[in-house]
């Protein structure tokens, strides 16, 4: 019986091979936008405008405070009828950008939070600019602090990228429910579904632990 | 070269320094004492605009502070500023400490910072240390670092925030040794110390602060010697008594 549902598996893999692809295009694609948006919005919010931090500290907390699988549906069904036509793929990718955002604004602005004063005030009186301060001073300073959760921040977005799957998304997890509607041994299929997140993420776990060890060695920078 | 016309400022309700009047000329070199949070710390940092001004004027080298005309960020290249707490960059070696404002602000071409900071370095006396980070360093030796830092940038001016308090005592020398270096060559210089030796030695005028305000100024051999006021001469029966 197991070794048929196991052979009838063997058929569904390049199903399965499209769905861990769009997992992986996916969480990529979200993870290279999110770190960019999410790192400006992180300088934005230590800049010193009262404004800006307030704007975007509120729209941090409503993203953290509201379930992810609204927020996607939020995008999907609401957005058209305001007349933005979107497709699932690029509603999972604002849903998935803007999620990753926030975490890593907020991890990105504790960071450069924890740079000592002292560095920005050397920074200054030698007439570096604000973003030269930044570039060269600051934010070597606050990756530090902020490389491990920024690694670890990763993993649960590719885990939250299987929240798409209810939008229609052809992703490993909406795979597990397609194939187990043909094989139906929902431990099996969904074991395997595990141990494909489980592939992606593991090396980043492994990177995570890596950057956590080496921040004690490096010399308030981290080379990776 | 520096100079403050009626300068007040507040923190919050704190009347931190109170009509200031006081002028720096070009290659004089000033110290200012007074006891903790008399606002000589305070007084230095609004020359380099790490602190603003409430009112008055404040003109640093043909520049009015405040004014639009005055682009702040130019001014500081022109202004070396030595911290009490070195505020050395820890991610980077002292080479790299010493090259990045003339790299990055000054635009030199890296090589020839490299040389010239290695060669500011050296006359620190941090010629084997081009490669150490700061936390490899003593507080001497950042100190040092620190103000070749500033040195590299060739600026007009010099301000030091009480740059040996945080050292130990077998260290203040080594400091003290390369500021009388740096006076010597005719820098103008505003030096925050309690450090009455090398006030005696290198400067022309002590300035005495109390509660914000300037109570005194004198030839360091007057303000040692013959102190005015009932304040100043409290204050140095403190710190001359041992």
């Amino acid at each position: 019986m197991i070794w048929f549902q196991l052979q009838s598996l063997m058929g569904s893999y390049p199903l399965a091979l499209r769905g861990l692809g769009m997992t992986i295009a996916l969480s990529g694609i979200s993870l290279v936008l999110g770190t960019i948006l999410g790192f400006a919005l992180g300088v934005l919010r230590t800049s010193g405008s009262r404004l800006l931090d307030s704007a975007i500290g509120l729209w941090v907390d409503l993203i953290r405070g509201t379930p992810f699988l609204v927020q996607i549906f939020l995008i999907f069904f609401i957005l058209p009828e305001l007349g933005v036509e979107l497709d699932a793929f690029t509603a999972g990718i604002i849903a998935l950008t803007n999620l990753a955002a926030c975490f890593i604004c907020e991890i990105v602005a504790a960071g450069i939070r924890s740079v000592p004063t002292g560095q920005v005030e050397a920074a200054l009186a030698s007439g570096l600019s604000q973003w030269q301060r930044m570039r060269q001073v600051v934010l070597p300073q606050a990756m530090r602090v902020s490389l491990p959760p920024l690694v670890g921040q990763y993993v649960l977005l590719i885990k939250d990228s299987s929240v798409v799957s209810a939008i229609g998304l052809t992703d490993l997890t909406r795979v597990g429910w397609l194939v187990v509607q043909r094989v139906p041994n929902g431990l099996l299929v969904f074991a395997i579904v595990g141990i494909g997140y489980f592939v992606v993420c593991y090396p980043l776990i492994l990177l995570a632990r890596r950057l956590e060890r080496r921040m004690s060695a490096a010399h308030g920078e981290v080379q990776l | 070269m520096i100079e403050f016309r009626g300068v007040n400022k507040w923190f919050g309700a704190l009347h931190v320094l109170k009509d200031i009047t006081l002028s720096v000329e070009p290659r004089e070199v000033v110290v200012v004492c007074g006891p903790s949070g008399s606002g000589k710390s305070t007084l230095i940092r609004c020359i380099n605009g790490l602190e603003t001004i409430k009112d008055g004027d404040l003109v640093v080298d043909g520049q009015r502070l405040g004014d639009r005309a005055t682009n702040m960020t130019e001014l500081r290249t022109e202004i070396g500023f030595v911290f009490q707490a070195f505020n050395l960059y820890p991610h980077k070696t002292a080479l790299e400490n010493v090259t990045l404002a003339p790299i990055h602000v000054r635009k030199i071409p890296r090589g020839e910072a490299e040389a010239s900071g290695r060669e500011m370095l050296a006359k620190v006396g941090l010629g084997d240390k081009f490669n150490a980070y700061p936390s490899e360093l003593s507080g001497g030796q950042q100190q040092r670092v620190a103000i070749a830092r500033c040195l590299c940038m060739r600026p007009k001016i010099m301000l030091f925030d009480e740059p040996t308090s945080a050292l130990d005592p077998e260290m203040i020398s080594e400091v003290l040794d390369v500021m009388v270096g740096v006076a010597e060559e005719g820098m103008t210089m505003m030096v925050v110390t309690h450090e009455m030796g090398f006030a005696r030695k290198v400067a022309q005028r002590v300035v005495f602060m109390d509660a914000g305000a300037v109570v005194e100024t004198g030839t360091p051999d007057e303000f040692f010697s013959d102190p005015k006021t009932d304040r100043s001469r409290a204050f140095l029966s403190k710190i001359l008594r041992h």
